[in-house]
């Protein structure tokens, strides 16, 4: 027996173990006291000490970043620390500490009283974090596999509602389509390589392409075919899981009608997870099949870029519409993947980070507008239950519009530097045409973020919507999340910093 | 040439020819037969085809596994559902041949595409060039002889618990999960209500009112 396998100093999975020790416990701790005589409700109470153990996570993973500077690999080498995975789990566990703070009331007011809920959240930022650390194919399935079921079990949580059953099981026969084919790949590039190792991967084709390299003429010409139609079929069931276009069918329904409270999951976090396996398969190990790849990458990107532009207009209800325009974003995010150089990985991290915060900023607005009306349960809003936002609830609204502008990529926010990023790169790397279709429909989506502003300030009616007053901690989160736009325009230094040393750190 | 074929059908491959021979008109007769339970039947005789074949392969390990998980439970729970929804049996040829050109078309064309990739791609390994002087066959090996006696079961045993302990935790965090989502996605907090015979609508349930979407 591996003796190095027990030492604790070479553990560096010590945030993923806390998590996993303590949704035990909080697993016993909830179904011992909720099954007492008085059957108590104890939904806050689990949010509490759920609360708590992402905060600690969080410091936990704050805590490592000293011992792995270089890229440390444990567990017979299926887990990696480096710069990546760090800035990732970091990144993961603050905006869930986030999300679990902001969707409180949502649950109060939908009397999702279960308190599974909460460690079903659990449990999937807990995949997430696997996911991110993950450096062989089978860690990186069950990390998906693990991340994926909480989902659809979050999807579908709340029973009495129809639309949120529909949601989980149309999310659960397609997530678990795109798991079949992920595990097709996973199978082909096995029976091709003998290995399902990254690091295995980046030694046979990291650095150089197999067509120019005369070493690989023993095996014939044909040898690497399998190989590269494993790579597609992975390519394509992470994209499933992305949502990116032709495939992303799925997506605007599972955002509509599962509860909101999942749904800030499924838009905020669920993303840069699966981002960073695809940086970790396509830049960082199958970099020598870039121009095999990167077709396909490119093909889906401008595909969800036009339609998540395009479609995104006739959207009545904002969460379908916010679903289309997280579409689009991922598109941008592709296009700036396909060029596959540093530049490329820079301006996609940028990117990623800005649209999480954008989207954590939009969708807590989103939860924490609660309608005064008689019908007090919907949530689900229409566009026009947001009129004259601006004559009930001043701050929100400005709030609203200025992340709205950011998103559409105005001058003085952040996203005009982080959009103005992708499309640089798309120039440097020679995709004119890419770039020129990628600003034509940037011009488009930014039709329907001005309608909504629109809509907040501008509408010819007399009374708008009233609204119940908001918390203290969830103002503070949004005015933060606010601020932060403009202060990373001005000062976008630790942005790009980030960015640069993951892309630095992710070729050599 | 033809006697070495021959001579590899008759003796060497014979129980593979067969299984595998089942193994596809089994696989046919699931979607052609009509009758559901004879299709879950020959569902079950087709893993059992299958697992047999992994026999053939020593992969011992695996083929119970098929046998144990596919037929014991999953099969069986197909038989159930089955034998509990009043399905009723459906004149498929209208919609066989409304689907079939363009289905066996798509299917062709992938068939054809997969085999020619993988053939092509193995036929270049070093086993199978004749400059090498071997032929590729399915020669039986007495392993044996020549490695020391492991069992499957032990080997990925003690691969499992040394190497992959971290993807074993993972995996039973799965299982915590999917016992965690069916309790609560099942379990119906009014239980004060008390259950009883609706007649009116246990009568009105027949199978002429299916709503067949």
């Amino acid at each position: 027996m591996n003796i190095n396998l027990i030492l604790l100093k070479n553990v560096l999975v010590i945030p993923e173990l806390f998590i996993g020790i303590s949704i035990i416990y909080l697993l016993l701790f909830g179904s011992i006291i909720s099954t007492y005589k008085t059957y108590p409700l104890i939904q806050k109470l689990i949010l509490k000490l759920s609360v708590l153990i992402l905060i600690f996570s969080t410091y936990l993973v704050f805590n490592d970043q000293l011992l792995f500077n270089n890229g440390n690999l444990i567990f017979n080498e299926t887990i990696i620390c480096d710069f990546l995975s760090f800035s990732s789990k970091l990144l993961i566990s603050l905006f869930s500490l986030v999300c679990v703070i902001m969707i409180k009331y949502y649950l109060i007011d939908q009397k999702i009283n279960q308190f599974e809920y909460l460690i079903v959240i659990l449990i999937s930022i807990l995949g997430f974090l696997l996911l991110c650390s993950s450096n062989d194919l089978i860690t990186a399935y069950l990390a998906i596999e693990l991340q994926s079921l909480a989902f659809y079990i979050m999807a579908s949580f709340k029973k009495n509602s129809s639309f949120s059953v529909e949601a989980g099981l149309k999310y659960f026969i397609l997530g678990s389509f795109s798991s079949a084919l992920l595990l097709l790949g996973c199978s082909l590039i096995y029976g091709s390589l003998g290995s399902l190792n990254f690091e295995d991967f980046k030694l046979l084709y990291g650095s150089f392409s197999p067509e120019f390299n005369s070493n690989f003429e023993i095996y014939g010409s044909n040898s690497t075919i399998v190989l590269q139609l494993g790579l597609i079929f992975l390519l394509i069931s992470l994209f499933f899981k992305l949502a990116v276009a032709p495939l992303h069918v799925w997506s605007p329904d599972v955002y509509e009608n599962s509860p909101t409270s999942s749904t800030i999951f499924f838009v905020v976090v669920s993303k840069l997870g699966i981002l960073v396996l695809l940086i970790r398969l396509f830049i960082y190990s199958f970099h020598g099949f870039i121009y095999t790849w990167r077709y396909y990458v490119v093909g889906f990107a401008v595909i969800s870029v036009i339609i998540g532009s395009v479609t995104a207009l006739e959207q009545k209800k904002l969460k379908s519409l916010l679903a289309y325009s997280s579409i689009s974003h991922i598109g941008y995010i592709l296009i700036s993947f396909s060029s596959g150089t540093m530049d490329g990985l820079q301006s996609l991290y940028a990117y990623i980070i800005v649209y999480m915060l954008a989207g954590l900023c939009i969708w807590s607005i989103f939860l924490i507008l609660r309608l005064k009306s008689f019908y007090f349960k919907k949530q689900n809003k229409d566009l026009s239950d947001l009129t004259l936002l601006f004559k009930s609830n001043n701050i929100i609204a400005i709030c609203f519009s200025i992340v709205l502008l950011s998103v559409a990529g105005f001058p003085p926010l952040i996203g005009f530097l982080t959009k103005m990023g992708i499309f640089l790169t798309a120039i440097e790397s020679s995709m004119y045409f890419v770039a020129i279709v990628s600003i034509l429909t940037s011009v488009i989506s930014t039709f329907y973020y001005i309608r909504i502003i629109k809509i907040l300030f501008f509408e010819k009616f007399l009374v708008g919507n009233l609204f119940y007053p908001i918390e203290y901690t969830q103002t503070l989160i949004v005015i933060t999340s606010f601020f932060l736009f403009i202060y990373l325009f001005i000062n976008p230094t630790f942005l790009y910093l980030i960015s640069y040393k993951i892309s630095l750190l992710s070729f050599c | 040439m033809l006697d070495s074929f021959l001579y590899q059908i008759c003796l060497d491959n014979f129980l593979f020819f067969i299984f595998s021979i089942v193994l596809v008109i089994s696989a046919l007769a699931i979607i052609i037969v009509n009758n559901s339970i004879y299709s879950v039947l020959f569902l079950v005789l087709n893993f059992v085809t299958s697992a047999s074949l992994l026999f053939l392969l020593e992969c011992e390990f695996i083929s119970l596994l098929f046998i144990i998980i596919y037929v014991g439970a999953i099969a069986v729970l197909f038989l159930f559902v089955v034998m509990m929804l009043d399905v009723k049996v459906i004149e498929s040829s209208k919609d066989l041949f409304k689907y079939l050109p363009i289905g066996s078309i798509v299917g062709l064309l992938f068939f054809i595409e997969i085999t020619s990739v993988i053939y092509n791609s193995f036929l270049a390994s070093p086993y199978l060039t004749k400059a090498a002087g071997i032929e590729y066959s399915n020669i039986y090996y007495n392993w044996y002889s020549k490695i020391d006696v492991l069992t499957d079961i032990n080997s990925l045993g003690q691969i499992l618990y040394t190497h992959y302990l971290l993807q074993f935790l993972i995996a039973g965090f799965i299982l915590l999960l999917a016992v965690i989502g069916a309790v609560v996605l099942t379990m119906s907090n009014n239980a004060q209500k008390t259950k009883n015979q609706v007649f009116f609508k246990q009568i009105s349930r027949s199978s002429k009112n299916i709503l067949l979407v």
